[in-house]
């Protein structure tokens, strides 16, 4: 008798604790609202996390994705798109979002390690094999007959990026005379023949529309288009100089206490600093911010001499100010 | 020689063209390349071309996803948010009736009143009046905001006077359940929550327009559960008299009323010949405890109301009934109303049930306005009583044309139009209804007919007197009603309705002036004219 109760007790308790557990498996959705390239990353670390917290916590979690350009992803949040995180291109967006919406901390970028970016990034140059046009640098981006493909800054993080990256350049080979470099960046935008809203549809533009001679493209966007089309039908072009571009993260502090997803969205950010997701972001050609799998990704990186936005343009909110805010510089060189 | 010149010659020519051929190759491979540059400049200009088109019409697609949307349809005129969430709209009601009376008297109230021309001497009634009326003029602003916050705002315009008829906010927090507040339809009767442009009739019945609530102001639960089969409503309001229609905000007294409706369409969805059948039950009650505004006059249909006591109308709309001036609403009123509809196909039939008890006391003094002296009211003891007043209606309609009857208005096949031969949709209504007021309404303490307790009776007229007057006021009234309906589109209707009603009492006997009143034996007593009218509506509605 007892041997055979014994085993039922042990069955018994185990139930007894499966069963609540069971119970308070939770389906939880999150809202993740990014900027335009970054569809395949949060496609593969959406997944990775997902089974990861299945693991943990016994939870069911599915990320929903929007993409879009930068700033026009911050501008529906700010007009009440309930995204319990923000992955955006660059932090001025994520300050909006505090200033203007207040539904985070005016400090949410320390949050994070790294001023909140998991990954950094840079911008290059893409064009057509055999380079026909001959461009190796910024300066052959506004000599007549060069087609340049580039997104709209008013709308676009990478595009902000970009605009910055050219007047960087031209500012170091004019002795950081900013009317040469308005004179410059003005040649530019005249070569550009299309401008989407965001990255992804410039690179639908220069890659699959085939229009263009250059496109001044996100990192990671060029080695896609490498990968998926071919290093057959496109080379990358180092510039002689680039920006650091450092596209951060952050919780929306009211939406997820109001979804009360708070732990749960945390966790998703922080795990995007964790090995797998690191190795996810640089498996994506975002380059790594853990120096173990910087490490493990560094020959696929191209060599760049990178400045920053706070040493050139005295940070975000001044180069926003200055040149894309309405009249801005950009408003004042870019003919519609 | 010759030959030497002629190979000479043939050489230098030969020359001369293989160097005109070389120079002419090579002009060719210039115009070629830039032939070829000005086809790529060209492909490029086309390509940038289209791609500027893709984006133009992402951006626009992207647009209309927040541009607003103007709706101008026969429902009504509005504006509606590109995600549908916030709308604004307005519709509106006209509704422009004639009344020619074969027969009838009018209003029991304007018995006293010195007029010239034809009156009946004997009962003391001036004949009803043939007269064009205004019958609804209602603009309507209505809509949603937040996608579940319902709004509606419906003055009145018509019958001489200006008023609120409905404003209320309706929260839909889920289909079963739904909070609605501010002035509307009472959630009692069934023909009452039939839309005005809607009803079969010019006029609803007796169970309608006597005994129910018109529209009252509270607030009220409700909602479809069962899967849609089984719509309730429960509510708090203030408490209207029958057939009233709360206008000035105030009431009659503290206490409040509770509503209550249950109505089953449990075979709905079903393709058995009971899918168009429904069925329920409604009510009210409330007990006038507290202090009482004997100031209050509430309009209802076609007569104002006192000591929140209510008057009954005809299908003509001429009051055929109504409390004495003492007589108070003091305790108790409840009612309940069975209700039922059926239709298929063409046919639609309707019928109600409403009985209201009603406690009442005599009352001295008070206002002028509630027929007092001015001075402070008494209820007098030991005239408590409980009435109860009936009403029933069996109604039917059938098109002609072969639409689909429904509660809801009808919709042409074929609308009226001579150049396409369209005669809109036909309808044929009729009904039979009745109201039965309980004989102790017109019976003094010992149970024998008398005279009413006026605004001025004494206390010690209490016991002698009813509480209304048989020779002035009729007990029952039974009308036959005909009529056809021409719905010329889904927005415009013409009706005709012919009424014949008879009453019971209502008028004093031949070869007596009215300084004599009732009698206790009732002898006295002679039935009200039948009226016999016909009722003419043309209606707009969108």
């Amino acid at each position: 008798m007892k041997t055979f109760i014994s085993p039922l007790r042990s069955i018994a308790a185990t139930v007894a604790l499966l069963v609540p557990l069971a119970a308070s498996a939770a389906d939880i959705t999150l809202l993740n609202v990014s900027y335009d390239p970054t569809r395949e990353l949060y496609q593969e670390f959406n997944a990775a996390f997902a089974k990861y917290w299945k693991a943990k916590a016994g939870d069911n979690v599915t990320i929903k994705q929007s993409h879009g350009g930068a700033g026009k992803q911050a501008r529906a949040v700010v007009d009440g798109l309930e995204a319990d995180v923000v992955t955006l291109a660059l932090a001025y967006d994520i300050d909006e979002i505090s200033s203007k919406a207040k539904l985070i901390p005016k400090d949410w970028q320390k949050r994070l390690p790294h001023n909140s970016s998991p990954y950094t990034s840079t911008i290059v140059l893409l064009v057509r094999k055999g380079n026909p046009k001959g461009i190796k640098d910024w300066d052959d981006l506004v000599k007549p007959g060069v087609s340049v493909i580039t997104p709209n800054p008013k709308t676009s993080g990478g595009a902000r990026w970009n605009y910055l990256a050219a007047y960087a350049y031209a500012l170091k080979h004019n002795n950081n005379d900013d009317t040469k470099a308005k004179e410059f960046v003005a040649k530019l935008y005249k070569n550009v023949s299309v401008l989407d809203s965001g990255a992804r549809g410039s690179t639908t533009t220069f890659v699959e529309r085939g229009i263009g001679d250059v496109f001044i493209s996100w990192e990671n966007e060029a080695f896609l288009a490498l990968k998926e089309l071919g290093p057959d039908k496109f080379e990358l072009i180092v510039p002689s100089l680039s920006i650091l571009a450092e596209p951060p993260v952050t919780i929306i502090d009211k939406v997820v206490d109001k979804h009360k997803t708070r732990a749960v969205s945390q966790a998703y950010l922080e795990y995007l600093y964790s090995d797998e997701g690191q190795d996810i972001a640089g498996k994506n050609y975002y380059r790594p911010t853990k120096p173990e799998i910087a490490a493990k990704y560094a020959k696929q990186f191209p060599a760049v001499n990178l400045i920053k936005i706070d040493d050139v343009f005295g940070g975000w909110q001044k180069a926003q100010k200055t040149h894309f805010a309405d009249g801005g510089v950009f408003d004042q060189i870019y003919a519609k | 020689m010759t030959f030497r010149r002629k190979i000479i010659a043939s050489l230098i020519i030969g020359s001369g063209v293989i160097g005109a051929s070389g120079q002419a190759l090579a002009n060719d491979s210039e115009e070629l390349e830039k032939l070829r540059a000005l086809v790529q400049e060209l492909d490029q200009k086309i390509r940038v071309l289209d791609r500027k088109s893709e984006l133009a019409a992402e951006d626009a697609a992207a647009k209309k996803k927040d541009t607003p949307v103007v709706k101008a349809s026969a429902s009504g005129f509005g504006l509606e948010s590109a995600d549908g969430k916030n709308s604004i709209k307005l519709r509106g009601v006209l509704q422009a009736d004639y009344r020619l009376y074969d027969s009838g008297a009018n209003d029991v109230r304007n018995r006293t009143s010195n007029r010239a021309g034809n009156i009946d001497v004997i009962s003391g009634f001036h004949d009803a009046s043939d007269t064009a009326l205004l019958r609804r003029v209602r603009p309507t602003i209505e809509g949603t905001l937040f996608g579940k916050y319902d709004y509606r705002f419906t003055p009145d315009f018509g019958n001489g006077s200006a008023q609120v008829v409905d404003a209320y906010i309706d929260a839909r927090f889920d289909p079963a359940f739904k909070v609605r507040a501010g002035k509307f339809k009472s959630f009692v009767g069934l023909e009452r929550l039939q839309s005005g442009s809607d009803i079969k009739f010019l006029e609803r019945s007796y169970v309608t327009n006597a005994i129910l609530p018109n529209r009252d102001l509270g607030i009220a639960v409700h909602g479809d559960v069962l899967g849609n089969k089984l719509n309730y409503a429960f509510g708090i309001v203030n408490g209207v008299a029958d057939g009233g229609n709360i206008s000035s905000g105030s009431e009659f007294n503290q206490d409040k009323e509770f509503t209550g409706r249950l109505f089953a369409t449990p075979f709905k969805d079903n393709d058995s010949a009971l899918a168009g059948l429904g069925f329920g039950i409604g009510g009210t009650y409330t007990d006038f405890q507290g202090e009482k505004n004997l100031n209050f006059t509430d309009t209802s249909a076609a007569d104002g109301t006192r000591n929140g006591l209510p008057s009954y109308v005809s299908n003509g709309q001429q009051t055929f009934f109504r409390y004495g001036g003492g007589v108070i609403a003091d305790g108790k009123r409840t009612r309940i109303a069975p209700q039922a509809n059926y239709y298929i196909g063409p046919l639609g039939i309707i019928a109600e049930y409403a009985r209201v008890s009603q406690e009442v006391s005599k009352a001295t003094d008070g206002s002028t306005a509630a027929g007092g002296g001015n001075i402070n009211t008494t209820i007098v003891a030991g005239t408590n009583k409980t009435l109860h007043h009936d009403a029933w209606q069996v109604a039917a309609s059938y098109l002609l044309t072969g639409e689909d009857a429904s509660f809801k208005g009808v919709k042409p096949k074929r609308d009226f139009d001579l150049d396409k031969g369209g005669w809109g949709a036909w309808e044929l209504v009729g009904r039979y209804s009745e109201i039965e007021l309980d004989k102790d309404t017109f019976k003094d303490g010992a149970g024998l007919y008398a005279a009413e307790f006026g605004g001025t009776s004494t206390a010690a007229q209490a016991a002698s007197r009813a509480y209304s007057d048989l020779t002035k006021s009729a007990e029952s009234a039974h009308s036959w009603t005909a009529g056809v309906n021409w719905y010329l589109n889904s927005n415009a209707k013409i009706s005709l309705n012919y009424e014949h009603t008879e009453f019971d009492g209502g008028a004093l006997q031949k070869g007596l002036v009215q300084a004599t009143n009732n009698n206790a034996s009732g002898s006295n007593v002679r039935d009200r004219e039948d009226e016999r009218a016909l009722l003419a509506r043309f209606q707009v509605a969108f």
